[in-house]
């Protein structure tokens, strides 16, 4: 399934990266996140409690960034899995300046799903996932 | 012929048991000391298992064993194959890869059972499931047929060099000179996707090992008892005596229940005998989706070729079947595809190339039709198409190809599922056609109804579509017939039944002969301990192959009635005469015994049975058909769809068959029913979701769209005409697929008949009112 959205951060570019390359801010800002460790350099180990509508679990996986660019661009890379299912996808996050102190976030990228949150979650999948973004954006933007 | 029993509208025996909640099901077994079994099934669709996990569900209270595939030891086999390739057939590939008890290092579709867990109750052994956490490294999917079969696709089965599962090719005539004396050549591709069986009991086990009595009870939601029995007692080196099978009532088989060899069904009389305590398994809805079988994916191309005033010289199809991740059920769906394909046509000159290919999508096996709607549908849509070309009505082109009733029996030298040459038994396919058109009022609605409801912006259209249904093929089935001293009649049989009124259509069949109240006679079938011999509930043969054989075992008894009531009446066998319950002398109704007595007479306490004779009023008999019996029917409807939600209406829906004898319209017009509902869902609302990763992505009930009351016709108009068939004395043919058979070729027909300004061409199926909508925004924008 593919995922694309833009949005709009209140703050200066580098300021707004800095917070996405923050392990700290993103795990308080991932929507169910229980722990975001750094493990090796650009690779994130972490947990994540899910429910899309009637299937709840907890994910447990990696997060990779690479092709960085800094503070333009980057590519991230997920895999996970629970007792519910799994979940594997990439995505392109590019930055740009909006004006003096705005950036616009542009992302794109695909998602595999597999079990149960996809033979009995994927209706609600598209909209679980673009108000989790929506949700973790809003957060880094306070955070800003 | 006249009959006083076969033919009549007789409400069934079995209705008042199903109806007040007294009839038997599978999870209604419940035995002191049971266990309760659930698996772990994968989440994908192809990955190796690199360690699975399982000391924390180990140590869940109320756990009591939990195995994996290894832990099976030298028990662990995959399943047996139940129907080899066509042996008559030359030159077929077959490659042999069937399911296991449990994945061993790797699964091949989502679903699959990786992990047994044995508990006190289904809610621990859940939760233990939950506890087990599984490495999987994933794998490239197969999903796609044709990519399947590029050169660089992953493999499913990684010891074979590509995805084929099987090839096979059939010819009559010769295709190739009668594509040069064409004068219209038309070439097609067709896809056409899966769907679901969803009975609506989902498939079940009790497994019962009774260590002191060294046996096995097994009940099992299964269409084929006796084959199960036959291989559970192989698998577990047990004497056929020593496992009992036992189909009771059923809520629906349509196919996937026949005998499969379910990873469960071979897993839990293992896990009985292995802690000599019962053990329960009860398939929830979710699972049903996955880990029983699914039907009808191909992609079909085809080419016709016709003369110019409508004669159809020839029909060349090459096509791919997905078999699924496995193909313990050989060859089936495709030789009946190629069995259907040429219809109820007189085609001379026939190329079929089938190519079976491995997914890594759920196993594939016959659903109600089983390859049979995808011929139909291929055939009827090269006609709709040339009947274009030409400029010819619809019906006058299929009337000037239909196989003339002084053909029969007509070859079509074509192998079929039975393996036997497909000769068609009899037909009269004209008087069919004609009630049909008849009866729709097919010329009034093309000339006047349907150009006055145009003016008023309705989209109508009219669809007719004959086809025919192979049924009633061999082996054979096997029936007892016993009088108890009581009158009432006893009868056996091997079939299991799922559904299809086999309780009252064959003690019809046994009233005939012995004159008793219909709800005198007590069918048992499916159970193994009343009798061992058959082969099972499908290919719509229950009525034609079970039902001679109950006929053959009632005329026997018959015989034996008569020759002991002439004995003790002291007249002539030809006086006598079998009148409600009783065998009298025609002339002297007075001087008259009843069959209670006789039986009782039959079975002596004193005295000696005479050398050369049996004791009581029983007999056993079988029937098993050379060639099955073609049945033969027309569907016709009229439809009206919302352009703006694309809903449907069906405004008529008509049917009229031809299955020879009918044996109780009642029953026949209740299998046409639930035919159509399903054949409905697979034309416009059913059908399976897989992603490209291999995941079933609408494995529920609030996906999966089923047809439901509203999506129904209001009525279902059903017309009967009976040519017999002379393979089988009843002279019956089958009728239980056929409901289903012809809807997707049917409902196309009309939808493009509505939609006739769009120019809309319909080269697949299922659609669904999102589908039909993007179709047609796709002619608009070419326009």
């Amino acid at each position: 399934m593919k995922l694309e959205g833009e949005f709009t951060f209140s703050g200066p570019r580098e300021r707004v990266w800095d917070i996405i390359r923050d392990p700290d801010i993103l795990a308080t800002a991932l929507p169910g996140t229980k722990k975001l460790d750094l493990v090796g350099e650009n690779e994130y180990e972490g947990e994540m409690q899910v429910r899309i509508g009637p299937v709840a679990g907890t994910f447990g996986g990696k997060l990779i960034v690479s092709n960085e660019v800094a503070p333009e661009s980057l590519t991230l890379t997920v895999e996970g899995k629970g007792k519910v299912g799994f979940l594997k996808g990439s995505g392109d996050i590019v930055l740009s300046d909006q004006g003096e102190d705005a950036t616009l976030m542009k992302y794109s990228g695909e998602v595999q799903i597999g079990g149960r949150v996809a033979s009995v979650g994927q209706r609600l999948f598209d909209t679980v996932s673009k108000s989790m973004i929506k949700q973790g954006l809003d957060k880094l933007n306070e955070a800003l | 012929m006249t009959y006083k029993f076969i033919g009549k509208r007789i409400k069934r025996n079995e209705d008042p048991r199903l109806l007040t909640g007294q009839a038997l099901f599978v999870d209604d077994v419940d035995i002191p000391g049971m266990l309760h079994v659930a698996f772990l099934r994968s989440d994908y669709a192809h990955a190796r298992i690199l360690s699975i996990d399982i000391e924390e569900a180990r140590q869940r209270p109320g756990v009591v064993a939990i195995y994996t595939a290894e832990d099976m030891g030298d028990d662990w086999e995959p399943g047996p194959p139940l129907v080899s390739p066509p042996p008559t057939l030359e030159g077929v590939i077959f490659n042999s890869r069937r399911q296991a008890p449990l994945a061993k290092g790797k699964v091949f579709h989502a679903g699959e059972a990786v992990v047994a867990v044995v508990a006190e109750s289904r809610y621990i052994a859940e939760d233990a499931v939950e506890d087990i956490w599984v490495d999987y490294e994933s794998l490239p999917v197969v999903v796609d047929l044709e990519k399947a079969m590029e050169s660089d696709s992953p493999l499913v089965h990684d010891d074979l060099d590509t995805n084929l599962a099987a090839h096979m090719f059939q010819k009559k005539g010769d295709y190739e000179s009668a594509r040069e004396q064409a004068d219209l050549i038309i070439q097609k591709k067709f896809y056409l996707d899966r769907g679901a069986a969803v009975a609506m009991e989902n498939r079940g086990i009790v497994a019962h090992w009774d260590e002191k009595s060294q046996h096995m009870t097994i009940w099992d939601t299964t269409q084929a008892p006796i084959p199960i029995r036959n291989g559970t007692a192989a698998r577990l080196g047990l004497s056929e005596k020593q496992v009992r099978v036992i189909a009771p009532f059923l809520g629906g088989g349509f196919g996937p229940k026949a005998m499969m060899f379910y990873p469960e069904e071979m897993l839990l009389p293992w896990l009985s005998m292995k802690h000599c305590r019962p053990m329960k398994w009860i398939e929830d809805r979710r699972e049903n989706f996955y880990a029983t079988t699914s039907e009808r994916q191909q992609v079909h191309e085809v080419e016709i070729a016709l003369t110019k005033d409508g004669r159809v010289l020839g029909l060349s199809d090459d096509f791919l079947h997905d078999t699924g991740a496995f193909d313990p059920y050989g060859l089936t769906i495709p030789l009946n595809t190629q069995c259907h394909v040429t219809g109820p046509y007189d085609i001379q000159n026939i190329a079929s190339n089938c190519t079976a290919v491995f997914t890594n999508k759920p196993i594939v096996t016959p659903v109600r039709g089983a390859g049979r709607p995808q011929g139909v549908f291929v055939i009827e849509r090269m006609l709709d198409f040339a009947a274009k070309e030409l400029g010819m009505d619809l019906l006058e082109l299929r009337k000037k190809n239909l196989i003339p009733p002084d053909a029969f029996p007509y070859d079509k030298e074509i192998i079929d599922q039975a393996f036997a040459k497909f000769v068609m038994d009899s037909g009269n396919y004209l008087p069919v056609v004609e009630k049909a058109r008849e009866m729709i009022g097919y010329d009034q609605f093309i000339k006047e109804e349907q150009p006055r409801l145009r003016a008023e912006g309705k989209y109508v259209g009219i669809g007719i579509t004959p086809f025919i249904e192979t049924t009633g093929v061999g082996p054979y089935e096997g029936a007892r017939v016993q009088i108890e001293p009581t009158g009432k009649v006893n009868v056996a049989t091997g079939i299991g039944t799922q559904g299809q009124g086999h309780f009252t259509s064959f003690a019809q069949i046994v009233s005939e002969q012995l004159g008793v109240a219909v709800s005198d006679v007590n069918l048992v079938s499916g159970d193994t301990a009343q009798f061992h011999w058959g082969t099972g509930t499908f290919a719509s043969r229950g009525a034609v192959v079970a039902g001679s054989a109950v006929l053959a075992a009632a005329t026997a008894v018959r015989s034996k009635v008569l020759k002991l009531a002439s004995k003790v009446l002291e007249a002539p066998e030809e006086e006598l005469e079998f009148e409600n319950g009783t065998v009298r002398v025609a002339d002297i109704p007075r001087q008259s015994i009843s069959l209670g007595e006789l039986a009782a007479l039959a079975n002596p306490l004193r005295g000696a049975v005479e050398p050369g004779s049996e004791p009581g009023l029983e007999a056993t008999d079988y029937f098993g058909p050379a060639y099955g019996a073609t049945a033969f029917g027309v569907h016709a409807m009229i439809i009206e769809i919302d352009p703006e939600t694309m809903m449907i209406e069906f405004k008529r829906y008509i049917t009229v068959e031809d299955c020879g004898t009918v044996l109780n319209p009642l029953i026949l017009e209740g299998q046409i029913h639930g035919g159509v509902s399903m054949g409905i869902g697979n034309a416009y609302y059913e059908k399976m979701h897989f992603d490209e990763s291999g995941q079933l992505l609408n494995a529920s009930l609030a996906d999966y769209l089923i047809v439901t009351a509203h999506e129904m016709p209001n009525r279902i108009e059903i017309g009967h005409m009976e040519t017999r068939s002379p393979f089988n004395e009843l002279g019956t043919k089958g009728v239980g697929e056929a409901g289903a058979i012809p809807v997707p070729a049917c409902f196309t027909q009309a939808l493009e008949n509505a939609f006739q300004d769009f120019d809309l061409e319909i080269l697949e199926t299922p659609l669904s009112p999102n589908r039909l909508f993007e179709l047609l925004q796709r002619e608009e924008h070419e326009e």
